[in-house]
């Protein structure tokens, strides 16, 4: 499987190669790691690398996958589905609530052009307020939410479209 | 339920969780507190309980407010009040005036000498602020904070005071009670600051002479007694070279009590209720060792600590002797986008600053928090720094040494191994662990590691 981390250019290739009792030999990249692994009562396992023992805890999600190693957590998502988001001309094809909370500004309008990086909406969360940008240059398809809203994890603030003339964009140049 | 609610023998609903609906509004907590028979409040820390209007509302209903008089907070609420009572009880504040005329601000900032601070003097939260290195910088950063004051506050004075290049910011704990008496439980080092947020506190400040400390100590005394203060309360100062300066009094128990507690072992909320039912301040129990606390926050450190929320998956609170973990979290806990993104204070306490430091690094490393987002790892590499450990403390600290961090890729590597795991299905699929059952305490140890590991200090 190939994984990637919120803010991480890197994919990781990582394969599960072997797994007998509690030897792992996994694979990422062109390396071989071995290691073992005694799961626990608890859901977790102590997870042993070259020496050194972990506490480590996971848990399969629908799309991702939750980690903890030690103090450390980790989220991975499958690199499958942002590549596909990319190949069509779109970094992410809406904008979503990263967290519950309620809408203080809205930068954009429909019709808009957008570069990356370019701020969209100003969400406020425990009492701090967070920006949320344009991942790369898009045409702002539809707002759906305005200032004062009250919006839930994961709720869609805005549709993006391709930006003209980006690589395979739905919305380039049209043919007449 | 929540953790609060459940530890409550009796539980009132105040509201929604929106706290200006709930735990901002006055007359809904005295209601409940009338409806409970409750004969005083506790404010806490946050929310309202450096409100002189709502100390004076629980006075006015008959109820005891666990806390200041109410026109002692009013007094020391107030920035320009405060800093007069301090300079009329000898305590030295930063210097600076209130001026937008350039001729005054020429002559003011020779008079201290560059660089200067220049601010909105009815801002708040560094909004507005601007460092003048230079005379020649003076005259256009004066008329641009003039206009942008007026913008933001409708309100274009400005003040103007000397700038600490790199200044520690060490605070005074203070108990008063009703027949005047005043102590003082030592200090606390809160240096370790992001965006004036503090997020690594230690009790005592480390390298601080005596002679200085006798000097804070006694300003601090000083402050307090001029202002008739009761109950607990915080001086809070910012010291430079071999000066410090009175920065605010904060009319409330601190979120870094526990750094107090430790070292002088005491109960600071329960001398507040003493003192609150008309008994006096304690004796200062002598204080021994040192004692360090760390804030886990939902927020994630590796995009800019934007806050984070999430359902609990999995935790596990490190104990043992010297380690204190302060927190509403269980395994279910929802952390909400409603309040402050404070989830949880690990303290530790050692025989001194080494021993409380390495000790707090072991705990870091048995903890374990999954579902929220949190500065956990973060705060571990803080504590586990040479800068740390040496003691390289200003507010500048976090600017100058972990202004960007990320994980390290060995760390990255071992999270891609339990990934590969997760994903053949060998742990608990969606389902939260319990850490009533924890496992294996002694993670982490020495004895665990299967080749050769330190014995003392801090394994890297």
């Amino acid at each position: 499987m190939k994984l990637k981390r919120a803010g991480d250019p890197r994919e990781f290739d990582v394969e599960l190669v072997s797994r007998q009792g509690t030897a792992l030999r996994v694979r990422i990249g062109q390396q071989e790691i071995i290691a073992e692994f005694a799961p626990n009562a608890a859901g977790g396992g102590t997870l042993s690398i070259d020496g050194r023992r972990y506490q480590t805890f996971g848990v399969r999600r629908k799309d991702s996958i939750l980690v903890a190693v030690g103090p450390a957590s980790f989220e991975f998502k499958s690199a499958e589905d942002s590549s596909r988001r990319r190949a069509r001309g779109l970094a992410a094809p809406e904008i979503v609530a990263p967290m519950p909370g309620k809408i203080l500004k809205v930068l954009v309008r429909d019709g808009d052009l957008v570069d990356a990086g370019q701020p969209l909406v100003v969400i406020e969360a425990m009492k701090m307020e967070t920006t949320l940008a344009a991942e790369s240059a898009a045409v702002i398809k539809r707002v759906r939410v305005a200032v004062g809203e009250t919006v839930d994890h994961g709720s869609v603030l805005i549709e993006l479209s391709p930006a003209p003339g980006s690589s395979t964009g739905e919305s380039g140049p049209r043919e007449s | 339920m929540s953790t609060h609610v459940a530890a409550a023998d009796e539980a009132i609903l105040i509201g929604p969780a929106e706290a200006a609906k709930s735990y901002l509004d006055i007359a809904k907590i005295i209601a409940a507190a009338k409806e409970s028979g409750a004969d005083s409040i506790h404010p806490g820390y946050g929310f309202l309980s450096e409100r002189a209007e709502f100390a004076r509302a629980t006075a006015d209903a008959g109820i005891v407010f666990v806390g200041p008089r109410p026109e002692v907070m009013a007094a020391l609420g107030d920035k320009v009040a405060a800093r007069k009572l301090a300079t009329d009880a000898g305590v030295p504040v930063v210097p600076g005036i209130e001026t937008a005329e350039i001729s005054a601000a020429r002559e003011f900032a020779a008079l201290v000498d560059y660089p200067i601070l220049i601010k909105a003097a009815a801002g708040g939260g560094g909004r507005g602020m601007r460092v003048v290195a230079s005379a020649a910088q003076l005259e256009g950063a004066l008329e641009a904070a003039s206009h942008e004051a007026e913008a933001a506050f409708g309100d274009g004075r400005i003040f103007i005071e000397k700038y600490l290049a790199r200044p520690r910011h060490i605070e005074v704990q203070i108990l008063g009670d009703e027949d005047g008496g005043v102590v003082a439980l030592g200090e606390r080092e809160c240096s370790i600051q992001r965006r004036h947020q503090k997020i690594i506190e230690e009790s005592p400040a480390p390298g601080l002479s005596a002679p200085m400390r006798t000097k804070i100590i006694d300003a601090a005394l000083n402050l307090v007694r001029a202002a008739k203060y009761t109950n607990a309360g915080t001086v809070e100062f910012l010291v430079e070279g071999d000066k410090f300066y009175f920065l605010e009094v904060n009319a409330r128990l601190q979120v870094e009590h526990p750094v107090t507690e430790m070292r002088f072992g005491c109960d600071l909320v329960c001398e507040q209720l003493r003192i609150a039912s008309g008994g006096k301040v304690p004796q200062v129990p002598a204080p021994r060792g040192a004692s360090i606390e760390c804030r886990i926050n939902a927020e994630d450190p590796e995009h800019d600590f934007r806050p984070a929320t999430g359902s609990v998956m999995h935790l596990i609170v490190p104990a043992g002797p010297g380690v204190r973990f302060d927190s509403h979290l269980a395994v279910g806990t929802e952390v909400t986008p409603w309040y402050d993104g404070l989830v949880g204070k690990l303290i530790c306490f050692g025989a001194d600053r080494e021993d409380a430091r390495t000790r707090l690094v072991n705990a870091l490393d048995e903890f374990a928090l999954l579902g929220v987002t949190n500065n956990a790892s973060y705060l571990r590499a803080i504590v586990a720094s040479d800068q740390f450990r040496d003691a390289k403390l200003s507010t500048r600290f976090v600017d100058e040494f972990f202004a960007r961090w990320h994980p390290g890729d060995a760390e990255i590597t071992t999270a891609l191994v339990a990934a590969a795991i997760a994903s053949d299905g060998a742990f608990a699929e969606e389902q939260p662990s319990s850490s009533a059952s924890r496992p294996d305490a002694t993670s982490r140890s020495p004895w665990e590691s299967l080749k050769n590991f330190e014995l003392w200090g801090t394994r890297r």
